[in-house]
């Protein structure tokens, strides 16, 4: 160590870097814990499954199917409950941050959003999707044919829109639109029935609910049962 | 009596029935003539002015229809499908492509039933309508070298391909005019399709050869990184 200057007569010594073997045992930590921070950060953007616990994951998976039913293939509960299997990744994302913002009215799912982080959504969404049970049926089978009328050509005497032009010919929907095919037939028909009083409730930031708006208006409530009939067989 | 003085011709009763009936009978002429010369009008006057014959609620409510697949103001619609802008398309090229989806000479199920439910009136008051619509372009982000790209292609042809400039026919600024479309702002997806599927989709009654027959040795031509470029372009013409 050099001496190299006084302060009140103490005699202070400057460190110097550390030399020869020491120099590369230090770089070497130092290059160790910024590849740990850096790896870190990257898992957290890109690869969110990594940066949830697998345990975490599976108990918050297993909570999920306790409501939406073994392999998120939906429950009739006291309501019915939807399907998630399957279900497209952004819808899913959308709808659990709509129901957080409360612009999607359901008390019980606002109490479930709003404790998931961001990348257990991702985990969850993405797990979801990767499901395929059968549909859980029910509906009555004589409603399918006009069901699937409606769901291809649209009514277009009552400016109802074809379903298949934005959901799909397969009804697995795409991007931000859902994924309709083996969805509860009473879910489809409660949520097209009340859509106005449960979807797009904040005014201040209108959200894609809007699209659907005059579709849930123009159709009739036969047609609902029909479509929702056809929707459910789907596989 | 002296029949040499009568001034007027001395009438039978049954010759006078029969005036008094002719005379009748050319009122009824006259005033039947006036009513129907009066609703040919009206219904001349209809055909002109489009809008006229269709009750505004009715027109109101179609456009909204059609903007549910469409999107807001016509913008277009990435739906499962890429759905067209409409907003600022040639009326007339409107037209003849819901002519040609109810003829079945384009192919689009869906296009087919919205259609042939169309009166001519709605038609030509819908032509009118989205006209008139100017939203911005829903651009899709692109690399600045495909858009370039695209425009020389678009402005200079591909002469070494047998391509020629899409300025000729679709204008300098891609707003058409007449049966020729309007392609600026258009979804670059759904530029892409029409183009690789022109053969599947357009023209397909051979007895009744249309103007989609234009395109077709022009679509045949093009590379799909020059249908890209191209696409890319356009999507961003305002």
């Amino acid at each position: 160590m050099k001496q190299i200057r006084s302060y009140r007569g103490l005699r202070l010594e400057q460190p110097r870097a550390p030399s020869g073997l020491r120099f590369v045992w230090v770089a070497f930590l130092h290059l160790g814990l910024l590849a740990t921070v850096l790896s870190a950060a990257d898992r957290a953007n890109s690869a969110d499954r990594y940066a949830v616990s697998k345990g975490d994951l599976q108990a918050k998976f297993e909570y999920c199917q306790d409501c939406h039913g073994p392999s998120g293939q939906g429950y009739r509960g006291f309501s019915p409950i939807p399907r998630l299997a399957g279900q497209q990744t952004e819808y899913l994302k959308n709808q659990l941050q709509a129901f957080v913002e409360h612009r999607r009215t359901n008390n019980i799912m606002f109490n479930v959003a709003h404790t998931l982080s961001p990348s257990m959504i991702a985990a969850l969404a993405a797990d979801f999707r990767a499901l395929n049970p059968r549909p859980l049926g029910g509906a009555p089978k004589g409603l399918v044919a006009t069901g699937e009328k409606i769901f291809q050509n649209g009514v277009p005497d009552a400016n109802v829109a074809a379903c298949a032009a934005c959901h799909g010919p397969d009804a697995q929907g795409s991007g931000e639109i859902p994924r309709l095919a083996g969805q509860l037939h009473d879910y489809i028909f409660n949520k097209l029935t009340n859509w106005s009083k449960e979807r797009g409730l904040n005014p201040a930031k209108p959200d894609t609910a809007a699209i659907m708006s005059p579709v849930a208006h123009s159709l009739t409530r036969p047609e609902v049962e029909a479509v929702a009939a056809y929707l459910s067989y789907l596989k | 009596m002296d029949f040499r003085f009568r001034r007027t011709p001395h009438k039978t009763a049954s010759e006078e029935h029969q005036q008094r009936f002719i005379g009748v009978v050319s009122l009824r002429l006259v005033l039947q003539s006036a009513v129907l010369a009066f609703v040919f009008a009206g219904a001349a006057h209809a055909e002109d002015a489009g809008e006229n014959a269709v009750p505004a609620k009715e027109l109101q409510a179609k456009i909204a229809y059609c903007e549910n697949c469409h999107g807001t103001s016509a913008q277009g619609f990435h739906g499962y499908y890429p759905i067209p802008r409409l907003a600022g398309q040639q009326p007339e090229y409107l037209k003849n492509q819901v002519q040609a989806f109810v003829d079945r000479r384009r192919t689009n199920n869906i296009m087919f039933n919205v259609a042939h439910v169309l009166s001519p009136a709605m038609l030509s008051a819908l032509a009118e309508s989205f006209h008139d619509l100017n939203p911005k372009p829903l651009a899709t982000a692109a690399p600045n070298e495909l858009i370039a790209a695209g425009k020389k292609i678009y402005n200079d042809g591909l002469p070494g391909s047998d391509v020629p400039p899409c300025a000729s026919c679709h204008g300098p600024g891609a707003i058409g005019e007449g049966q020729f479309p309007r392609l600026a702002g258009q979804l670059p997806d759904y530029i892409f399709n029409k183009l690789k599927n022109w053969d599947k989709e357009r023209g397909q009654d051979p007895a009744k050869p249309d103007a989609s027959t234009i395109m077709q040795p022009i679509t045949h031509n093009l590379t799909d990184q020059q249908i890209k470029a191209v696409a890319a372009y356009l999507n961003h013409q305002d």
